[in-house]
């Protein structure tokens, strides 16, 4: 038998055109972002041709070698790290297991306290019930109004026993951008490490390890238009952490199975990409949100924008109105060909509503009328305006099933 | 299985929901069953000839599935006797609608309690009004707030630390989560004045509807005061200054913790 080569050209859907064949909307782009097919394309030699193993010692494997540093440098340098602080995880979720319970672990002696703010993602809290099981004690630091952590809160919480904060770049739910350089100039020499979650910030919001003194970073490649499946742990160096994926001693002991060399290189491709394009694309998507939020509040009535006014990811417009249900708005928008996303209890596996709405203030029957539109890449003004030439309607009809929407109504003199 | 897998006939009924609204005359009822805060609530209206469901409306606030039952529950009673109409369970909505996600068989519950209601009420003589909103004179009588108040657990602790007494400076407020207890016009007033300083003031009262003037309430309605009603403030907590306050929900006879900046309970 002969290898046999595919020579018809593979040619690659463009995410952008795919939506509107299938008439579709997207605008929950914080839920999962398409892979840029120019990441793809970075990505299938390292499937075929240099398929090695980094870890062999012959020409195949030193070809990996090769590939997979020059990798890790292009992602370092996105986040302005040095190439040994990356380390290849498999998804951002990953990465936040490492980050948190193995620094935990490896930094018991010191203390048994952790610290996690009330607006981390679901993941992060669960990870923190984990470490309560396991013998640590864990703090929550509240947030404001605008889902922002306080330092005097942060502060007044610190005990000698004190080991580490997770405080979130942005919220992948609300948007709001906390004041995390503040966070780690507080924490910076008390030797009380800060993890923070980045994933809703990558590719948003400026991300520089240089500038910002963070000791721990959760970073996923699909955020970035890179493959799923594949995330990576900034360690600042001498920041000690131990594994919790034990095996054959891959990125320095600290996460072991054979790295996916494909996926890495399709993380580099989109860093690379990000890194050149960030500075056009943001203002872009900052202004599809903008006239979205603005025409929201003025067309619906009884509608408010939540999370922070201005510190917010330039991506993301998370909204509540009065009186309908956040499934019930999903639903309707389904059929109306938008895909968006909500925190209401009815859409989520517990029944209860989003935890970070609850801690902004929110009374639960507000939380239940949340509905976030979150762009990226491929969204475009038209968008906005197919969008908003079916959301009123869509609030109006539910409101007039809702017995609840006449006690909002202006009382008539 | 998602929480939106629902069955095509579930999706037709919330899509075009059958009998949606409220019905009127000397023969009907309602029953209103639910609460806002577990995210669905429902009233349904029965109108009543010679012990039969001659009419059947209702309005949900909800999910989907909150949105389907209801509007199954009616096709399925109307011209029903009453008796016989008691007798259709949570099992025969759901299954008159091919099935409902496990997690949200209790909407169909939902819809067949408000229709029990419905009918409890129309035996007894209730009319919708007394059944829904309370009337104006009842909510006006002062909710117990002046007892209520010597029962909040630390109340004391937190003077200065976010419990207000008076509020001089309505700007030494801004940007924080206040919530006002309702102690009358005054409470309510300065609720309303608090909105230009932050976008976060609730008023909690004890009551269905705060126990003000109708001049207060209407001017309330209008403004962007959050009213948190049948709500009893239980204890105030925090790491050093006021962050949360546990409340009593009178309505669910559950209790949960609201953030809060700023408690204010005037003198």
């Amino acid at each position: 038998m002969t290898a046999r080569s595919i020579d018809r050209k593979l040619t690659l859907a463009d995410p952008g055109e795919a939506l509107a064949r299938a008439g579709v909307v997207y605008a929950d782009y914080q839920s999962a972002k398409p892979v840029d097919p120019r990441v793809v394309e970075a990505m299938l030699p390292y499937l075929t041709e240099k398929f090695g193993n980094a870890a062999s010692l012959h020409a195949v494997g030193d070809v990996a070698t090769a590939a997979l540093e020059e990798a890790r440098g292009r992602v370092a340098a996105f986040f302005g790290a040095e190439p040994r602080e990356i380390v290849f995880t498999g998804g951002a979720t990953e990465a936040t297991n490492l980050g948190i319970v193995g620094y935990a672990l490896r930094n018991k002696r010191k203390g048994d306290h952790v610290i996690v703010s009330e607006a981390e993602h679901i993941s992060i809290l669960n990870i923190a019930k984990y470490l309560e099981k396991n013998g640590f004690r864990v703090t929550r630091v509240p947030i404001d109004l605008y889902g922002r952590v306080s330092a005097k809160k942060l502060r007044a919480r610190i005990t000698d026993e004190t080991i580490l904060v997770s405080v979130q770049w942005a919220s992948s739910e609300i948007g709001t951008a906390q004041p995390i350089a503040e966070i780690a100039e507080l924490l910076d020499g008390t030797g009380i490490a800060l993890h923070s979650d980045a994933v809703a910030a990558e590719g948003l919001l400026p991300i520089d390890t240089a500038a910002v003194p963070v000791d721990l970073l959760s970073l996923s490649s699909n955020d970035l238009y890179g493959p799923r499946g594949l995330g990576a742990l900034y360690v600042r160096k001498g920041v000690q952490v131990a594994p919790v994926l034990l095996g054959g001693g891959q990125e320095r002991g600290l996460r072991s199975g054979s790295e996916d060399l494909a996926s890495i290189a399709g993380f580099a491709a989109a860093a690379g990409i990000m890194g050149a394009e960030m500075v056009t694309e943001v203002p872009r998507i900052r202004a599809i949100r903008d006239r979205l939020v603005e025409r929201v509040l003025a067309e619906i009535p009884d509608s408010h924008l939540n999370g922070h006014p201005e510190q917010r990811a330039p991506n993301n417009a998370h909204f509540r109105f009065d009186a309908v249900e956040g499934e019930a708005m999903i639903l309707s928008l389904r059929d109306e060909g938008v895909a968006a996303s909500t925190g209401s209890a009815c859409s989520s596996k517990t029944l209860e509503p989003s935890h970070t709405l609850i801690s902004c203030g929110l009374l639960h029957e507000e939380a239940h009328g949340s509905l976030e539109f979150t762009f990226g890449r491929w969204s475009t003004m038209e968008d906005v305006e197919r969008i908003m030439a079916v959301l009123p309607g869509v609030i109006a009809r539910l409101r007039a099933l809702s017995p609840l929407y006449r006690t909002h109504a202006p009382a008539t003199p | 299985m998602k929480s939106t897998q629902y069955t095509e006939k579930t999706l037709d009924h919330f899509r075009n929901p059958r009998n949606v609204g409220t019905l009127e005359g000397p023969n009907v009822a309602v029953g209103r069953v639910g609460n806002p805060v577990c995210g669905d609530m429902m009233d349904i209206y029965i109108d009543v000839q010679d012990d039969r469901i001659k009419d059947i409306k209702f309005q949900t606030f909800g999910c989907g599935s909150a949105v389907a039952t209801s509007s199954m529950i009616t096709e399925l009673v109307v011209g029903m006797q009453l008796d016989e109409a008691l007798k259709v369970s949570r099992g025969d909505v759901a299954d008159a609608l091919d099935g409902l996600p496990p997690i949200k068989m209790h909407c169909s519950n939902l819809a067949a309690d408000a229709l029990h209601e419905a009918i409890k009420n129309w035996r007894a003589g209730v009319k919708p009004e007394d059944a829904t909103t309370t009337p104006v004179e009842k909510s006006c009588h002062p909710a117990p707030t002046a007892v209520a108040e010597m029962e909040i657990q630390k109340l004391d602790d937190y003077d200065g630390k976010g419990l207000h007494r008076k509020v001089e400076d309505l700007s030494e407020l801004a940007d924080a989560r206040v919530v006002v207890l309702d102690t009358g016009d005054r409470a309510a007033q300065l609720a309303m004045d608090l909105t230009d300083h932050t976008g976060r003031v609730v008023l909690m009262t004890a009551a269905k509807e705060p126990g003000v003037s109708p001049a207060v309430r209407s001017a309330l309605r209008l403004s962007d005061v959050k009213i948190l009603a049948e709500a009893q403030p239980l204890e105030l907590l925090g790491e050093g200054e006021l962050e949360r306050i546990r409340v009593h929900d009178l309505n669910e006879d559950e209790e949960y913790e609201l953030t809060a900046d700023a408690f204010v309970v005037l003198e």
